[in-house]
């Protein structure tokens, strides 16, 4: 990681009275799966809201492309090109699959090739969208089909091709294989590696310490606000992660054998 | 089957109650007896399509028809005071939008719930309403430009009929075709993941509001060319009939979201109702009555409609798996 994508200095989020995150610094590079792992309340949520825009930090600082920039709202880091994926997935349930992989960045064409008045191109959105999702989950076919009739796994392609589509260059994922079947998990996996080898950057929050062992270049593990450790996950296990996460102490544990 | 069944089934069931009608009560299927009931239907039509606008970003907007009132005694006391027409018009359409600017501002930057708001904003309606006119109503013989845009006719169909029409167009567009239609109806059904998509929820919730006083506005002119007079309160008789009208129109076509179509064919059926049972002698509380059922029964079919349909849909995947 030469220049990192995204850095953060000092980012503190408090909520009245209660600090959950308490000075973060933090680099992401292109090319980069860093995991973010912790306790449940260590901060790793309201970390990732303040990165997406969801929720303003009370201090500190973000540099994008070793420019300053403060989101007010998550289409300031859609516009920055960081897209988010969250755990409850933040799909519109009663919106076709089409229409929620395009939500908030729809086609639109002039009707007869006019350019005026804009109305939406749902052709071309129902076949864009079943290319994005072939690549995911080639079962998907119906893209008029609502979400709200498909499978957790199915959900998270749907959510995963709207992070696509965005063409982000930071791809935040929040827990994406927690709902998952094991299939459903290999797929996701599969696509994190892709999103890398396209040199995008992927933060991945995640409890499955053999998912992060399997797809992160790079750990950092929060503990009460803290960034306690921030190392490459060369060299480590499911069972030394899951160590360090709950101790908050380093690599003192002597790899066995 | 289902799937045709819950998007067309309330409309079968008032196509059944429309031909008891005709076979039931005398004259209810003439020409003119029907084209009266599609008149009568564009007022009521015009308030509800605003109605519907609102509701598709999750807000009640419950001042349509006191701002609406409001609305017709402002164009009716210009009028009536010898004011230009067009001028007492754009004043009309001016008060029903910035009754729905403020019902905005109250819900999405004062964050008071809009069933509150738009309450309070009707009452302040009403009362502005008595305060114009003292309490009685604005009549007179209004110079013709102004009452030809509701009594006039284009191509032998009434101008009434030509508003609803192209109104009905504009909102079925919007809501259908264009973005910010898709953009509302995503912050009325999901609003967290409307926002979280960078959709600007509480701009679309506010062009909601905004397009529902505006079209209340409109309501009002016409309802005043129509009649030539302005009364607070005139257009009191549709409120119950405009929400019944969006109420039951979202248990058609695209069953539990409100539509436009929906509310079309909903509004026209109701008022054959109103028209059918008056003819046949009922009684005149008799439509208040089937109002109100219709009100409820619609809200519990949709959802019932709307859970059958998951549920099958689980069925079926079930099935495929």
């Amino acid at each position: 990681m030469s220049e990192a994508l995204l850095s953060l200095r000092g980012v503190r989020k408090a909520y009245g009275a209660v600090e959950a995150v308490r000075g973060v610094d933090l680099d992401i590079g292109a090319g980069e799966v860093l995991a973010l792992c912790g306790d449940n309340g260590a901060g790793k949520s309201s970390l990732v809201k303040v990165i997406a825009g969801a929720q303003a930090a009370s201090s500190g600082t973000m540099t994008l492309r070793g420019r300053e920039v403060a989101f007010h709202s998550p289409e300031d880091a859609l516009r920055g090109g960081i897209a988010t994926i969250y755990q409850d997935l933040a799909l519109a349930p009663r919106m076709s699959i089409a229409e929620n992989v395009f939500l908030g960045s729809e086609l639109t064409r002039g009707p007869l090739g006019l350019p005026f008045p804009r109305l939406l191109d749902r052709r071309r959105m129902m076949t864009e969208a079943l290319g994005y999702l072939q690549r995911l989950n080639p079962a998907l076919t119906d893209m008029a089909r609502p979400v709200e009739g498909l499978s957790g796994g199915q959900r998270q392609a749907v959510a995963i091709a709207r992070a696509l589509r965005w063409k982000a260059e930071l791809v935040i994922m929040d827990e994406p294989t927690a709902a998952l079947g094991v299939r459903e998990t290999a797929q996701v996996l599969d696509l994190i590696r892709r999103l890398r080898g396209e040199g995008r950057a992927v933060l991945l929050v995640s409890h499955s310490m053999a998912d992060v062992c399997a797809v992160a270049t790079r750990v950092a593990i929060m503990k009460a606000g803290h960034k306690v450790i921030d190392r490459t996950v060369a060299g480590l296990d499911p069972d030394m992660l899951a160590h360090m996460i709950m101790t908050g102490q380093g690599t003192e544990v002597a790899p066995a054998g | 089957m289902t799937a045709l069944l819950s998007r067309f089934g309330t409309a079968l069931a008032g196509f059944l109650v429309l031909l008891f009608f005709g076979a039931f009560a005398e004259n209810f299927a003439s020409p003119g007896n029907l084209s009266l009931i599609l008149k009568d239907t564009a007022f009521l039509a015009v308030l509800a399509i605003g109605f519907t606008l609102a509701l598709a970003t999750a807000e009640l907007d419950l001042s349509i028809a006191d701002v609406a009132s409001l609305a017709a005694v402002v164009t009716g006391a210009l009028i009536q005071g010898g004011t230009m027409p067009a001028l007492a018009v754009l004043a009309g359409l001016a008060t029903g939008l910035g009754a729905g600017l403020v019902n905005g501002f109250a819900v999405t930057v004062l964050g008071v719930p809009s069933l509150i708001a738009t309450l309070g904003t009707a009452a302040v309606a009403r009362g502005f309403g008595f305060m114009i006119t003292q309490g009685v109503a604005f009549v007179g013989r209004w110079p013709r430009e102004f009452t030809g845009l509701a009594r006039g006719s284009l191509l032998g169909v009434s101008n009434m009929i030509w508003w609803m029409a192209a109104i009905g167009l504009l909102a079925w567009v919007l809501l259908k075709r264009t973005r910010t239609g898709l953009h509302m109806l995503a912050t009325g059904e999901a609003d967290e993941a409307a926002r979280l998509a960078g959709i600007r929820t509480r701009r679309m919730k506010r062009l909601g509001l905004a397009l529902a006083g505006l079209l209340a506005g409109v309501t009002a002119v016409l309802l005043a060319a129509s009649l030539s007079s302005a009364a607070p309160n005139m257009a009191g008789d549709h409120f119950l009939y405009a929400i019944a009208a969006v109420l039951l129109g979202m248990t058609m076509i695209e069953p539990g979201r409100p539509n436009i179509p929906g509310t079309l064919l909903a509004a026209f059926m109701l008022k054959a109702l109103g028209n059918g049972l008056v003819l046949l002698g009922a009684p005149y509380y008799a439509q208040d009555i089937a109002l109100g059922v219709i009100i409820t029964g619609s809200v519990a079919l949709s959802s019932t409609v709307m859970r059958r349909a998951a549920f099958t849909k689980r069925l079926n995947l079930r099935a495929a798996a």
